[in-house]
This record gives structure tokens, C-alpha cells and sequence, in this order.
């Protein structure tokens, strides 16, 4: 198959089925993009959800970041194109249908099966990528300080993913 | 005629953009909208609702709740919403491109330094720093999760159950999201075919 067609084809399935927030897509994205192709390596994909979170916008741009390595500049939009292209014709069709799923027992239902299972997706996420890339004890300490520091929402994503990589830039000059 | 009046005459008072003025506003909400999730939300209240009264209080919690349900980025979704709401389709689609077009250049360019670079030994450093620190991110999303999940213990059950699986087996997680959804509905069901059986035996009883 065309390398466009597997990229819109993947995305376009993450994009559908990542209920629950942005941050629900990442285990989809890691599953096809890490797990099921190889596209990228573990620490490929680390990079490419950290990028998402240094810039501004959803965190679903990841997708641009691997279409981006897959196929160049036309793999970015084919990707990016297709993660988002499902929400809109899903908030188009929840628009016209609101009356007749709002307030619905059944609706709310699914959603609270749904919602355990994004945090525990999530999880696993995190564990596999922890596991595939983590080298070294200063690591542990960055994920420790960085999970405390947002609990605590002192810090903003994007600055702490940011403070990472300067505990990381001064760890290879300090020659470990 | 009544209609129109009711309609004149509601409080809302919302004055439509023309489409050039929403990708205008989208851009900007794009390009300065950091940390995604409920801080960008603030920012989408304040230009939308107070800066530029385009949609009412009550019409922009009802659009968060309906962002809720849909799949994706709860920003994305509500923007879009909104624009469909102001402009139509044609809206809602050269909204979504404004506001995904800063990132998108953005990530594309440092794409390509950062993959020029990758084998360099400090990239390699600041990689492994990046990493961790989204593991740790991503654990705090979970524990603010586990805080919104009802503390129902069919809720636990379905996400330890989740857990398990997903540890154990090399499963694709959209099956995951699947289930769960399938769980939520087979509970109400049953909950509702032993209400209505109670009911029906209840005046006999």
C-alpha cells in the first residue's frame, strides 16, 4: 500500500477513536506509529510528543511530527490532515444531533467506560515508553520531579517538557 | 413571526463574525495557545465569550459539554463547534487550518533540525531528559484522570481490567476504548432491565 494511503489510513483511525481528550490519542499514536510499523523508534516518539507540548495547539500535532518522518513534508499534512478531519465531522454531526443524545443515560454511561480505560491506556503508555527509554538514574529523577511538579500545576507542560531537556543538555556536558 | 420576535428579542445579542474574522481570532488562539486542555480553554473563553461576545455563557458551556463527547482534543472540538455555530461547514474547516497552522510550521521545522541531528551526543541527552519528562507528564494525566473517573467501582474495574490487558498483551488500544464503551452501555442496560423487572413486580409484591 502507498505509504500516503497506511499514514491517512492510521491517523484517521486515531483520530476517531480518541475519545477522551488529546492526551488519549498518545497511546494510539505510540501503538501504531511505535508498535505496529516501526516507524519511529521509542525515543523518535518520546520526541515527537515532547515537541507537541513545547509548541502551541493541541497535542494531537505529534501526528505531524511522524507523518513528518515517515514521508517528508507531504506525510506532515497527509497525517495531520487525518487525526483532525474526524473530530470535525463528528463535532458537525454531535452539532446536529445534540437534542437527541444530550442528557441521555446511555451516552453518559459509555463515556464513564470509556474514561477509566483512557487512564489506564495512558499508563501503559507511559510505562512502555519509560521502559524502551530510560538509560540512566538521573531519568527516574526527571520523571519523578516532572510528574510531581504537574500534579502540583506549579508548572506548565510545556515549560517543564522544556526543563527536561536542559536536565538532559547539562548531563551530556557533564560528561556522565 | 413569534419566533422571530423571541429571537430579537433574546439577551444574547450575538453579533456573527464574517469567516476572515474567525481564522483571524483562530490564528491567534493557535499561535499563543500553550499547555492545550483546560488553560487553552480559558484563553477560547476570554477571546470568544468576553473580548468578543460572539457566542453567549450558557451556549459556550453547552459546546464544552458537547467537545466533551466527541473524539479528539476538547480545544479542537469546541473550536470547531464554534465556528460551525457562527459561519457553517466552510467556517469550521478554514477555522480548524488557522488554528492549527502555526503549530503545524512550527513542528514541521523542528522536525527536520531535529532529526539532521539526532546521533549527535548532546540531542541524544536532551532526548532522554525529553522523554522522561513526558513519562512524567503523561503519569500526571493519569492521576488527574483517576480524580474525574466516578468513584463508582465498576469505573475501577473497568480501568484495572484495562490495565492488565493492555500490560499483558501487545493489544491495540483502540480495542480497549472499545470495550470500555461496551462496558458503560451493558451496565446501564442491566441496570435498567432489573429496574424495569423490579417495577413490575413491585405493586405485586
Amino acid at each position: 500500500m502507498n505509504i500516503y494511503c497506511e499514514l491517512a489510513l492510521s491517523f484517521l483511525k486515531i483520530g476517531f477513536f480518541g475519545f477522551g481528550g488529546g492526551f488519549a490519542m498518545i497511546p494510539l499514536m505510540q501503538s501504531a506509529a511505535v508498535h505496529q510499523t516501526g516507524w519511529l523508534t521509542s525515543s523518535q516518539f518520546g520526541a515527537a510528543i515532547a515537541l507537541g507540548q513545547v509548541t502551541p495547539g493541541p497535542v494531537a500535532i505529534s501526528a505531524t511530527f511522524i507523518g513528518y518522518k515517515v514521508a517528508g513534508v507531504a506525510g506532515a499534512l497527509t497525517a495531520t490532515v487525518a487525526i483532525f478531519a474526524p473530530s470535525l465531522l463528528c463535532m458537525y454531526l454531535l452539532e446536529k444531533f445534540y437534542l437527541k443524545v444530550r442528557g441521555k443515560e446511555i451516552t453518559q454511561a459509555i463515556m464513564h467506560g470509556v474514561l477509566p480505560v483512557v487512564a489506564a491506556i495512558i499508563l501503559t503508555a507511559a510505562i512502555s515508553l519509560g521502559r524502551q527509554s530510560m538509560h540512566s538514574l538521573w531519568q527516574t529523577a526527571v520523571i519523578v520531579a516532572a510528574a510531581a511538579l504537574a500534579i502540583s500545576r506549579k508548572v506548565s507542560f510545556g515549560l517543564l517538557v522544556a526543563g527536561s531537556m536542559a536536565v538532559g543538555v547539562l548531563m551530556a556536558f557533564s560528561g556522565r | 413571526m413569534n419566533m422571530e420576535k423571541s429571537h430579537e428579542l433574546s439577551p444574547a445579542a450575538e453579533v456573527l463574525p464574517t469567516t476572515w474574522n474567525i481564522v483571524r481570532v483562530w490564528l491567534t488562539i493557535g499561535a499563543i495557545g500553550f499547555g492545550g486542555g483546560y488553560a487553552v480553554l480559558d484563553l477560547i473563553h476570554s477571546e470568544l465569550v468576553v473580548k468578543y461576545k460572539w457566542i453567549s455563557e450558557q451556549r459556550f458551556e453547552n459546546m464544552t459539554a458537547l467537545s466533551e463527547m466527541g473524539p479528539g482534543a476538547l480545544t479542537v472540538n469546541l473550536l470547531a463547534g464554534i465556528a460551525y455555530r457562527l459561519g457553517g461547514v466552510g467556517a469550521m474547516i478554514a477555522a480548524t487550518i488557522a488554528l492549527i497552522l502555526p503549530s503545524f510550521l512550527l513542528i514541521v521545522a523542528l522536525a527536520g533540525v531535529f532529526l539532521a541531528w539526532e546521533n549527535n551526543p548532546v540531542v541524544k541527552s536532551a532526548m532522554e531528559g525529553l522523554t522522561a519528562g513526558v513519562v512524567g507528564l503523561l503519569i500526571a494525566v493519569v492521576w488527574d484522570m483517576v480524580k474525574r473517573i466516578p468513584g463508582h467501582w465498576c469505573c475501577f474495574a473497568v480501568g484495572l481490567a484495562a490495565l492488565l490487558l493492555g500490560l499483558a498483551f501487545p493489544l491495540n488500544p483502540i480495542w480497549l476504548v472499545l470495550l470500555g464503551g461496551m462496558a458503560g452501555a451493558a451496565k446501564v442496560l442491566v441496570v435498567s432491565l432489573f429496574a424495569r423487572k423490579s417495577a413490575k413486580e413491585g405493586p405485586n409484591s
